[in-house]
């Protein structure tokens, strides 16, 4: 009976080859598009798809709780903050391609070439001289599945552990809020509705905002000083930044328009307080 | 197999769906671009082109958001065996998981509390 | 096909209930207690206005830290003498734990003071803001901000989440004293830790050089959890079982390969010497030392110090005691290296939190030497060592916290030329406390070192105390230039002023030096609390 059950766990079901032979070459797709991609954002997604494939992998070979994981951390969480520190970065910020160490790219190739051969033998090893016992069999699991005994083990054995995860979680968001966020009134910003209060109970010089300045039809300049209702100029509108137009070339242009001269922006447009600001 | 031919069905009237949706609009839709239509804002200033140094950052605000769905996608694998053996672990299995999750609603109000997950 | 089916009729039977092993509450309550505490404080953080939060904090901390000390008091008047397992074989709660309980706690409360106090550094030691980048104009005015003259410095007072914090690398410390199994151990290692690096990127003052002390820590201490947890897997594989009495189990009669016990092992001991800043894995110490908040690097010294040692003393003897002949030999090396690198290197110092770095690296390797004694006289020796050296450490670091001027504090060694003529107090108790590191009789530091060596010697180790009485020696001379530079050398006309501190920061520089004394006079208590028992070995 158990040589039965042996021989079902070892051949495969047409369903699980499906799987495979649309997976496999996916997951390997994804797998060497993540190398060759230019654009580390799409290393990063085609990593994504990697390791979607290789999670739903291990839910067709009876590892529901594996595959899970998987996708929930892995394609998740990881891949997220991945992506993530690749936007902090900046993701058009380009790698630097010079060999600080010198030889790494030869004792990379080296390392690569043994770690490939030491898994390739892990593999030969296992089937051919290991027999599968699968994880969902009476023997394996007590005919619990997997996922039911990792959990019967997490909240009985290992229950400590597992609360003491939640300390370690606890830590990670306040480090995140205490590295990563300004509290909004400790950088003396208020809100619109403060900032309203606070102009009509007369704790700013105004109620309303500073009048714009002054375009007329013959000046699209922000230069030109506002005019009041009296045809003086408004000093207000004048900026500290910007050199304003001289009064001399407003009533050359008033005139030109109006017919009509004013006197009195002479007087709101003091040639020493415009001889301090342009210095 | 033939109790399998209604999902199979349920997919490729979902595909079928899809498709007809996404094909609708491009096929049947009028087609009159002109140059406005065709750029970023329809209104206001052209966006200006990101700095050559550092080009598209983004704020450290999402740094939050991420450390956030981290943490819950972290509780979230440990919700999973517990949903599927909580009848076998019984009252005590469900007073460890809501102690576990008060323990995280401590986190949450916190980053909630303190505005961190306002956007401003 | 029929076991398919009576697969399928198992898995359709109502599961079996799964019985759990009764809790201990009573033993594990002083953990409880102060992880609960931390909770607490995050919830406080929540929902508490910003001017009630230091306060609320401050006294929540203490009364956890007298909290669980009274119910571990408490326990211990009625505990089993050989200890318990509770939690599923998860914490062993035996006498050596208890002791190093009782001793984190009772450091950590004269920490806790000194990072609570807001009179040596106006607002505290800790930025009011740490995401305002350093540099910028709302960083000079949050680092300003709080000084008493100011009108609104309420808004610059320090970042009260330290305090939650703190607390929960306290509760990992003590969970990772007590861990009986790898796994809670290897929790426990990040719940001290993740805490411990992000607090040391807070400090108020100089913040470029504590966010970088701080990432030094994180990405060497990420690497030093790595290699732990390599070698927790490559022991599973080799015991199918991380608890630690399985593991020895499994080591002392099996025919197994030994490769992956050797590897395993290795891995692991790195891993916790790390911690512990055992030389040679002491790279990150002097950094983050001197870049950490003053009051913080108090903490990490004393404390990390104990909960390391307290884990390499439990690993060592429950779970790798039946190989102490494989790796005696290497740690023997370590120890020496470690006591080499911290007395020779220490010399050179000039920055005097550097130089307490170091001698922190000397005392590492004294204490290795206790840890690597398997005998009871060994395992009581080191735990009288890690109290005697944690509340030095404590005072030391209160004390070079109060040495002043403009930028905050004066850590160059040439700034404390002439502090005796400034200050007679100050210098007096700083070489005191210097003397004690030294290990001169009458202060507890003398003590600490003999019970050390003595039962290194009984046990056969007469050459590596050779070595070990030549490097106090060595570093001997550092703590003593020190001194002659406070008496006898002339202050400089515009050097740093002695700020005279607070009651919290006086409270805590106190308990240090009155500790030190009273260990150093009538050790005679302590030693037998010490050796009141072994670990629990089960």
């Amino acid at each position: 009976m158990i040589t039965l059950a042996q021989d079902v766990q070892n051949t495969m079901s047409t369903g699980e080859s499906i799987a495979f032979w649309v997976l496999g070459p996916l997951a390997l797709f994804g797998a060497l598009g993540m190398i060759f991609a230019r654009n580390a954002v799409h290393s990063a997604l085609f990593l994504v798809l990697t390791m979607l494939s290789l999670g739903v992998t291990y839910m067709v070979q009876q590892a529901p709780f594996l595959g899970f994981v998987q996708i929930i951390v892995y394609t998740g969480a990881v891949m997220m903050l991945f992506l993530f520190v690749l936007m902090l970065v900046g993701k058009d910020s380009s790698d630097s391609v010079v060999e600080v160490l010198r030889g790494q790219r030869l004792a990379a190739t080296i390392l690569g070439v043994g770690l490939a051969a030491l898994i390739v033998t892990a593999i030969a090893r296992s089937l051919t001289e290991v027999t599968p016992v699968g994880l969902q069999g009476v023997e394996a699991n007590g005919g619990h599945g997997n996922v039911e005994n990792l959990g019967r083990s997490i909240f009985t054995d290992w229950l400590f552990a597992f609360e003491l995860t939640s300390a370690l979680l606890i830590t990670a968001a306040v480090g995140a809020m205490v590295l990563g966020f300004v509290d909004r009134h400790t950088r003396g910003r208020k809100t619109q509705r403060e900032l309203v209060e606070m102009r009509f109970r007369g704790e700013h010089d105004r109620p309303s905002p500073l009048p714009g300045p002054g375009v007329f039809a013959t000046s699209t300049s922000v230069a030109t000083p506002a005019l009041l209702p009296d045809g003086s100029v408004a000093p207000e509108s004048l900026s500290r930044l910007i050199d304003s137009v001289g009064a001399e070339d407003l009533d050359e242009e008033r005139e030109a328009i109006t017919g009509s001269a004013h006197g009195a922006e002479a007087r709101a447009l003091n040639p020493s307080t415009r001889e301090g600001e342009s210095s | 197999m033939g109790s399998y031919l209604p999902l199979f069905l349920l997919f490729v009237l979902a595909a079928a769906f899809a498709l007809f949706s996404a094909l609708l609009g491009p096929l049947v839709g009028p087609r009159r671009y002109n140059r406005a239509k065709l750029e970023a804002y329809e209104c206001g200033i052209e966006p200006s082109p990101q700095p050559i140094v550092g080009g598209g950052r983004v704020p450290v605000a999402y740094y939050l958001t991420a450390m956030l769905f981290i943490l819950f996608d972290i509780e979230m694998v440990f919700l999973y065996p517990f949903a599927v053996s909580a009848d076998a672990l019984g009252f005590f299995g469900l007073v460890e998981i809501v102690l576990f999750i008060s323990t995280l609603g401590f986190a949450y109000a916190y980053v909630w509390r303190r505005g961190g997950l306002d956007w401003n | 096909m029929s076991a398919l089916v009576t697969a399928i009729s198992l898995a359709q039977d109502p599961p079996a209930k799964e019985t759990l092993a009764p809790i201990d509450y009573g033993a594990i309550m002083p953990m409880l207690i102060i992880l609960g505490a931390a909770c607490l404080g995050v919830l406080f953080e929540a929902l508490l206005p910003r001017h009630q939060r230091w306060s609320a904090q401050v006294a929540l901390t203490l009364l956890a830290l007298v909290g669980a000390g009274v119910t571990m008091a408490f326990y211990i008047a009625d505990a089993p003498a050989d200890g318990t397992l509770t939690l599923a074989g998860a914490i062993a709660v035996d006498r050596p734990a208890l002791f190093l309980w009782g001793t984190l706690l009772a450091l950590a409360l004269g920490a806790v003071l000194m990072i609570a106090d807001r009179t040596v550094e106006p607002g505290g030691a800790f930025v009011a803001q740490a995401a305002i980048r350093p540099g910028t104009v709302q960083d000079r005015e949050q680092r300003l901000g709080a000084h008493p003259d100011r009108r609104d410095g309420a808004r610059f007072q320090m970042q009260t989440e330290v305090f939650p914090l703190t607390l929960f690398a306290l509760g990992g410390m003590m969970v990772f004293c007590s861990a009986n199994d790898l796994l809670t151990m290897f929790i426990a290692l990040e719940v001290l830790s993740l805490p411990l690096y992000l607090m040391c990127g807070l400090a108020r003052r100089r913040r470029l050089l504590s966010q970088e002390a701080a990432v030094k820590y994180f990405l060497l201490g990420a690497f030093a959890s790595a290699f732990f947890l390599y070698g927790l897997a490559l022991l599973y594989g080799y015991a199918g079982s991380v608890r630690l009495a399985d593991i020895a189990n499994a080591a002392a009669g099996s025919d197994r390969s030994d490769t992956l016990l050797f590897g395993g092992m290795a891995l692991l001991i790195v891993g916790l010497l790390f911690k512990g800043s055992v030389g040679p894995f002491h790279a990150w110490t002097p950094d983050v030392y001197q870049g950490a908040p003053t009051p913080l690097t108090g903490f990490m010294a004393a404390c990390t110090k104990v909960a390391a040692f307290g884990g390499i003393l439990r690993v060592l003897s429950v779970g790798l005691e039946s190989t102490q002949w494989e790796w005696r030999g290497i740690m023997w090396g370590v120890a020496i290296v470690s006591m080499i690198i911290g007395a020779v290197l220490g010399l050179t110092q000039t920055d005097i939190k550097r130089m307490i770095a170091y001698s922190s690296i000397a005392h590492a390797g004294f204490l290795l030497i206790g840890a690597i004694v398997l005998t009871p006289d060994g395992l009581s020796s080191t735990l009288f060592y890690l109290l005697a050296y944690g509340f030095t450490t404590v005072a030391t670091f209160g004390v070079i916290s109060l040495v002043r001027d403009a930028d905050g504090e004066a850590t160059h060694l040439s700034q404390w030329a002439g502090l005796a003529k400034r200050s007679p107090l100050v210098a007096g108790v700083f070489t005191f406390l210097l003397l004690a590191l030294a290990g001169i009789p009458l202060t507890s530091g003398f003590i600490g070192k003999f019970v050390v060596f003595s039962a290194a010697l009984s046990d056969g180790m007469a050459p590596l105390v050779v070595i070990a009485l030549i490097a106090s020696a060595v570093a001997a001379f550092f703590y003593l230039r020190v001194i002659v530079l406070m008496y006898f050398s002339e202050p400089a006309p515009d050097g740093p002023t002695v700020t005279v501190p607070g009651a919290f920061t006086t409270a805590s520089i106190t308990l240090g030096v009155v500790v030190t004394l009273l260990l150093g006079i009538v050790p005679a208590f302590a030693l037998d609390w010490a050796d009141a028992g072994t670990f629990a070995l089960r």
